[in-house]
Formats: structure tokens, sequence, C-alpha cells
């Protein structure tokens, strides 16, 4: 195992500075808002109808379910194994944690926002979010308990911020229901909505990427490869191997991706707040927020990429008919 | 019964001879539904992602009123002019088109994806002098003006009479973000501005009737180009009677079911088109429907909006769309609910296709049968009587249509001849081709080079076109039926059939075929044609294609099927290939 170099290995090793914060407040409500307004937007381009579809072949929603909480822990512990394990132990440890809390976190609303931009099942990916962030009050720390008990440092005990869960769940179904509403109402105001939820979506992303590089810059530079592959790995393995499970069960492309995509992005800001409620007054917390933060940024550069493609795939699925007449 | 057992078909209430038109030119019927139906919405535009807009009959009527008063005091223009009209299926169009109509001129539809040459040979042959164009295609127009007497051209943008902020947001759109806007260098009024002169115009007192003072029922109301089976693609003269008649010949067949003002049609086939023309524009205009336009319904995925926010009751369409409805997820999973029937027309409805249709959504689909020529429509299947599915159904009333011999004589009935047919919409002739005018119409029968068979019932299908027939010596091989007959087939998206030279047998039958299922192989295919089929239909060879080529009007062109592809496709000889005739 070679590091590059000792200065940095040190660096990472404490973590960034007890002061340091993965996203102000103020950016913190910025989100927020973004993703409000968002789901407003996409929430005018669906009906009654899109959900009931959803609902009727279910499948979706039990792949889903399986590939989020039996896949995604699973292949955080694999890449903790396979990768985390060769650091120092005692950076090792919090560093596991951290992946291992990643990996058993529910998909986030970030999901529905690329989901609507790969053309996936945007209904299906709503549905998806909201039972996922509710079967993580339990099976979260079931999949801790199950694969991180080891690294969990001394009597501390896994706490879930339901207040996390409540506004996940608010900003996401409260728009999502307002902008059926009023699409309802008029087609074409939910039409403008639609467009703005887009454009608005664009500028979250970039928004996403461009607030969090001057902050955590430093954490880029003195952090070891096998961080980086983790966080890469993560969400790209998550988003294959559950898109290929899909595909295997011969779910249609369209739900497929939804399903890939729902399940390889996780809800960071949530894992985020998860180390900090439990862990606030550990020496390691910078380390445990580690693969975290770096997750969340490298998850909408692979999400992106993965988006791309499945607007290609998408557009060479669409029916083509001749010119009728 | 003389000839026309199909006259104990018609459904309750349908009267075999019509009674008085209505009206005698299109403004007249135009204006008595504008009248009845005033506040009613006529058209609503829907784009892929839900914007819309909408026009009541009221609006129409003013509009329509001060474009025919900007054609003839503003342009210039005489009764009989003609107006080219290249516009896809948006608001604007049947203002423009009722309007051609309201200053006596005549409306000469023009296919909006046709290239600079076939614009030019339209355009020239026709002698319009004036264009109402859609601004997205307007930059073919350098190449264009100026080999025709067009002086005056009108732009329209797809966007128009929708609300404001709205037509902002498309018009933003097109410009910056997808680019399709091009600068147009030729001079040109945009609509809304040649609707103020026309309105201004018509506020100081022009006379509208004055306009239609040497118009009648014979008057020429639209050239209808058809690109006919020899190439060169002529102008089918329609008179105003021809469109009237044939509008409410289609009423008076379709009886109660198309209930006045009740009905929200779907309009997915592009309206220069004859069928969506008289069927959906004209005939859902007189009685007060609602029609909902859909620019393109390429993909299909297109209509997925217009299909949640409106109670679509009527559907008119070809095989392609229907079936391709019937390939989207979301239809299937929520088939229209409101949906009463579907008419199915322009190309042969496949029995498997018209079959799901009816599983699917619940309600009837019948096929009808016409020819620009003939405004278009002949034969339908009676809604409310016996649908015979793979039929076209039997004459509209006040329509005769008989199978007939080579020397003219009608030929017994089962028995395959030419369909000619005579009645009120059969067309005056070809545009300036009397030669072309005296072969296709004799004695008032329309010759439409289709072979078709009657049966007992009076119910009429189409056994193929004339010069596509195939002879395995000496007995003929209609490529519809083989076609048909390997589609049918899971697994099989489509297929195309033609003769090709046999030593043995003169001709010989080969199929080109595209699989969604590439495990199927040529010698599956020719065992079920060997179940379904009498031995000497059979394709001798069967050979694969990633696609096959087709139309602008989606018909698979036989003619070129025989050209080789490259990469992609593999032959096959099938294991029938050393059998005889039966």
């Amino acid at each position: 195992m070679t590091l590059s170099g000792l200065v940095p290995l040190t660096l990472a090793v404490q973590g960034p500075p007890p002061d340091h914060e993965v996203v102000t407040d103020f950016e913190q409500v910025v989100l927020v808002a973004l993703v409000f307004v968002i789901m407003f937007g996409l929430g005018a381009g669906l009906t009654p109808r899109d959900f009931l579809s959803a609902l009727r072949r279910p499948w979706g929603l039990v792949i889903g379910f399986v590939t989020q909480f039996g896949i995604m822990p699973f292949l955080a512990f694999l890449l903790v194994l396979g990768l985390v394990l060769q650091l120092p132990p005692e950076f090792a440890a919090p560093v596991a944690l951290g992946t291992l809390l990643m990996g058993s976190v529910p998909a986030g609303t970030t999901s529905n926002i690329f989901t609507f931009f790969s053309k996936g099942n945007l209904a299906l990916s709503v549905l998806m979010t909201t039972n996922s962030t509710l079967w993580a009050l339990l099976m979260t720390p079931l999949a801790l308990y199950l694969y991180g008990t080891r690294f969990m440092p001394e009597g501390s005990e896994l706490q879930i911020p339901l207040i996390n869960i409540v506004v996940t769940l608010v900003t996401l179904l409260v728009p999502v229901a307002v902008g059926m509403v009023i699409r309802r109402y008029s087609p074409n105001v939910g039409a403008v909505l639609e467009l703005m939820g887009g454009f608005f979506g664009l500028f979250f992303i970039v928004f996403l990427m461009a607030t969090w590089v001057p902050r955590n810059w430093v954490l880029l530079a003195v952090t070891p490869w096998q961080v980086y592959a983790v966080a890469i790995f993560l969400g790209l393995f998550g988003i294959s191997i559950a898109y290929a499970i899909a595909r295997s069960i011969k779910l249609h492309p369209v739900n497929a991706r939804t399903v890939g995509l729902e399940t390889g992005i996780q809800n960071g800001p949530l894992a985020i707040a998860i180390v900090l409620l439990t862990f606030s007054d550990s020496p390691l917390l910078g380390s445990l927020l580690l693969v975290p933060a770096l997750y969340s940024l490298f998850i909408v550069i692979v999400a992106t990429f993965v988006t791309v493609h499945f607007r290609r795939a998408n557009l060479s699925e669409e029916q083509r008919i001749p010119s009728l007449l | 019964m003389d000839g026309r057992p199909w006259l104990a078909q018609y459904p309750e209430g349908t009267r075999p001879q019509l009674p008085e038109l209505p009206a005698e030119t299109l403004p007249e019927l135009l204006r008595q539904s504008s009248a009845t139906y005033a506040d009613a919405i006529a058209f609503t535009q829907c784009m892929p992602n839900g914007m819309n807009g909408s026009l009541r009959y009221r609006d129409v009527d003013r509009l329509s009123d001060d474009f025919a008063v900007y054609l003839r005091e503003v342009v210039g223009l005489s009764a009989g002019d003609r107006v080219a009209v290249q516009v896809p299926n948006c608001l604007s169009y049947p203002i423009v088109a009722f309007g051609v109509f309201k200053a006596g001129c005549v409306l000469v539809n023009t296919n909006p994806m046709y290239t600079a040459s076939e614009m030019t040979h339209q355009f020239a042959d026709s002698g319009a002098k004036a264009l109402v164009i859609i601004d997205l295609f307007a930059d073919r127009l350098p190449a264009v003006l100026p080999t025709t007497s067009i002086e005056t051209v009108v732009t329209v943008s797809i966007s128009a009479f929708f609300p404001r902020t709205v037509a902002a947001i498309i018009h933003a759109t097109q410009r910056y973000w997808s680019r399709t806007l091009p600068r147009i260098t030729v001079e040109h009024t945009p609509l809304r501005d040649a609707l103020a002169e026309g309105r201004q115009r018509r506020e100081t007192g022009a006379d509208l009737e004055a306009y239609l003072a040497d118009v009648d029922g014979e008057a020429l109301a639209a050239l209808q180009y058809t690109g006919g089976t020899t190439g060169v693609s002529k102008g089918a003269m329609l008179s105003h009677r021809n469109l009237v008649a044939n509008t409410s010949q289609i009423l008076e067949m379709t009886g109660s079911h198309v209930r006045p003002g009740e009905e929200t049609v779907l309009t997915a086939l592009p309206l220069y088109h004859v069928f969506a023309f008289t069927l959906n524009l004209l005939a859902f205009y007189t009685v007060g429907g609602r029609n909902v336009l859909v620019p393109s319904p390429r993909p299909p995925s297109n209509l997925k909006r217009a299909f949640e926010n409106y109670p679509i009751t009527w559907l008119t369409g070809v095989n392609t769309l229907f079936n391709a409805l019937l390939s989207e997820r979301w239809f299937l999973e929520h088939p229209p609910g409101r949906l009463r029937a579907s008419a199915a027309g322009g190309m042969a409805l496949h029995g498997s296709v018209a079959q799901r249709w009816r599983e699917v959504t619940g309600t009837p689909i019948v096929e009808g049968y016409g020819l620009t020529e003939s405004s278009p429509v002949l034969t339908f299947n009676p809604l409310g009587g016996t649908v015979k599915d793979g039929t076209i159904g039997i004459p509209i009333p006040s329509t005769e249509v008989r199978c007939v011999a080579d020397d003219g004589r009608p030929v017994p009935p089962g028995e395959p001849g030419e369909l000619v047919a005579r009645g009120p919409q059969i067309m005056q002739g070809y545009w300036q081709w009397p030669d072309e005018t005296a072969e296709t119409v004799r004695d008032g029968w329309l010759h439409t080079g289709d072979i078709a068979e009657m049966d007992p019932d009076g119910y009429f299908r189409i056994v193929d076109r004339k010069k596509d027939m195939v002879v395995v010596s000496g007995f003929n091989v209609f490529p519809n039926e083989v076609e048909g007959c390997i589609a049918a087939m899971p697994g099989v998206r489509e297929a195309g059939v033609v003769g090709v030279a046999d030593p043995k047998t003169g001709e010989s039958v080969q199929a080109y075929v595209v699989v969604d299922d590439p495990a199927l192989t040529a010698a599956d295919i020719i065992a079920h044609a060997r179940e379904h089929l009498a031995a000497y239909k059979v394709p001798r060879v069967i050979e694969f294609r990633d696609e096959l080529p087709k139309s602008l009007v989606g018909k698979i062109l036989r003619k070129d099927l025989r050209v080789p592809v490259g990469a992609g496709a593999a032959s096959a000889v099938g294991p029938g290939a050393g059998s005889e005739p039966a």
C-alpha cells in the first residue's frame, strides 16, 4: 500500500478541521428551496394516472426496495473490504463507517431530478423515494448493524434525524401534489412550470458542484485514491447493478432507468445529518464525513454522465413511425 | 338488388340517397356552423408538452373573414386565384383555409415537409399567387419563389393564437434553444399583420358577400395534389360541391355516432391531406365538434398530453398510427376513456390492429376507403351496422361502386376487378391534365386503379393495386394478402412483398420482413405462410431487413424493396423453394 506522501496522509487522517461545514446553512436553505421549486415544476408534468400506472405494476417498487436496502449496503460493504481497509486502521474505521452509512441511506430528491432529465418514470421515482425514505427509519440502522458494528465507536448509537426525513418527504410530496393540481386546471401553466422546473433542475446540478468544490477543495487534494474510488464507485456501481437487475427481470427500460438512478443516488444530506447527529462529539467526525461529502459531489457528476447516456438510449427507443399520409 | 346489395346494410337512420345538400358552397356551410356553435370551442392546438391554445367558432369565423378580406382587398386576388397553404396542424390552419374559401379563392394544400423542388413543382403547376407558410420552413423560399407566380408570402407561427406568455416561451424556445427558426430573407407578412389589415378593411366596409357572387357549387374550391401512381404530382380539382357533398355523406353515414356539439376529435393526421381535411376539419366543424390539433404525431408520445388533457371522443388515423399507439405503454395502461369510435383510412387497416384496438379501447374502429380524387371518402364500414374487418365497407350514401374488368364491364360479385365509383364527390378532373383526366374519370366513373372484390352483402375488399399484382404461373397473387399474413405472425413487425422473375413460374413471390423477434427464421415464416396461404402465394424467398422503404404517405414502397441494402441484410432461401403453385 502506498499513499502519496506523508503530509496529505496526516491531514486526511485528521479529516477536515472541526469547524468545517460540508454545506453552509445558507446553501442548505437554497438547496431545499430549489428542490421545492423544481419538484413543483416536475409535479406539474404528472397526473394521477402516472401514479396509478406505477402502483399497478409494483415490481418497480419492490425491486427498488431490494436494490436500495439489499444491494447498496452490500455494495458499500464490498467497497469497504476491497478498498477502505487498505488504509491505516485508525483512518479506515471511520471512513468505512461513512461508506456503509452512505450505502444504507435511502434515495434522495436529487434522484427525482435526474430521473426527469433521463426521461425515466418520474411517478415511479417519486413513489420509490417516498417508500425508501419511510423504510429508512428501520432499514438504515438495520443495514449498519449488519455490516458496520465492528467499525462503530464504543458506546455510540445510530440516530436517524426525523427532521431530515420529514423535510425530504415534504419537499418532495407537497410541491408534486400542488404541481399536479395546477396542471389539472391549467395545462398551460403546468407546462410552463414544468419547463421552469427543468431549468432550475439544471441550475441545481451546477449549483451543487459550484458550491461544493471551493468549500471542499482541500479534501480533494489530500484524499487517498481509495476513498475517491469508493465515493465514485458507490454511485456508479449502484446505478449500474440496479439497472442490470431491473432489466434482467424484464422491467421496461424506462422503469429500469428509474430504478437504477433511485438506487444509486442516495440521500447525501441525510447521511451527513446522521453523522453530525450521532457523532458530533467524536474526534473522528472529519473522517466519518469524508465519504458522504465526496459522494455528494461525485454522484452529481456520475449521474450527469449516466443521464446523458440514458437520454440517448431513450431517444433510440422512441417509436419511429413514418410521416403519416 | 340491381348490383347494389349494400343498400340493405345501411344502419337505421342513414338515408341511401342524400337529400338536398345543406349548403352550396363551403363558406355557406362554415358560416352556418359558426353561427350555430358560436361560443363552443372549435379548435385546440396541443403541443407535446401540453402547452395549448384554443379558438371558438366565433373567433374562427371572424378571423377567417379578416383573412378573406386581406386576400381580396390587400393582396388583390380575384375569385378562382390559387393560394398555396403550407402549414402543419395548428390554429392558423383553419383560419387560413376557411379564409381562402371565403375569398372565393382556391386552396392548394401543400405538405410542409416538401423539399424546394417539390414545392416549386406544386406552386408552379397550380399557378398560386399567394403562399401561406409556416415560418419554420420559410428558408426554402429563395430557391422556390423565382420560378413560381407567388407574389405574396404570409408567414405563420406555430404558437399563433396561444396565450401571450405561452406563445412567447414557445417562440423563445424555437429561436434560442432549438434554433429552428430560420431567418426569412424574402419579403413576407406575418399572419397577425395580415389579419389586422384585413380587419381594418372589413370594418371600413369590405363586402364579403361580393367575393362569392360568382362562386357556386361547381366552382373550384381546392387543388389537392396527389402523387398518383405515375410519379408526376397532379392537382385533383375539388369543387365546393364535391367537398360539401362528401362532408354530408360522411355525416349521413356516421349517423348518431357523431353527436352535434358534443364530439372532441383528435386530429393527429395532417390537415393538408384530404383525409383529415374532409373528415376532421370539415365534417366535425359542420357538427360543432372540437378539433384537438396536434402539429406532429411523431414520435407517438407527442399525443400523450392531448389524450390526458382532453376528453377525446373520436380519432381518425391510419394503420401506422393505431399500431403505434398500441405500442405505447401510457396508451395501453390508460386508453382514452371517453372514446366512442375511430375511423381508419389512407391505407389498409390490418385485422390484427383493428382487433387489438377494440380490445384495448373497448370502442369500434371502422375502415373506410377513398382517394384524393373523390374528396376523399367512397366507402366506409357502417358504425351501428355490420362491421367487416379486412373490408373497406360499403359505399357511402349517394355513391355507386363497382368492380369492373379491363373492358369496363362489371365482374360478378366475389370476382376481383378494378374498383370504379360514381357520386357527387368525384373530382372535376386533374388540373391542366386533360389526358389523365379522361383516362381516370370515364362517363363519370372514377377509375381507382385498385383491384377489389364485392361480397354478397355489398362490402368491398381491396385486393391490391392493379400494378403491384404478381402473376405466378398464371395465378394472381396480391402482395397485400401475403404481407398481411406474414405481418400477423407474432414477432414480425412488418413485411413487404413483391414479384420477382422466375424461370419456372414467370414470377414468384419474394417477401422482405422486419422482425421484432430476432430468433425468427425464414423457415418459420414460410411455414406460417403455408398454413394460411395457397401454395402459389407462399414466398419463395424471405429477406430480412432492418426497415422497409416507405413513402411520405407511410406506405411501403414496393418498387424500392428490390434495391439491396448493405449491412444488416441477410437473405435466406426457404424450404418451400421447389414447390409448384397449387
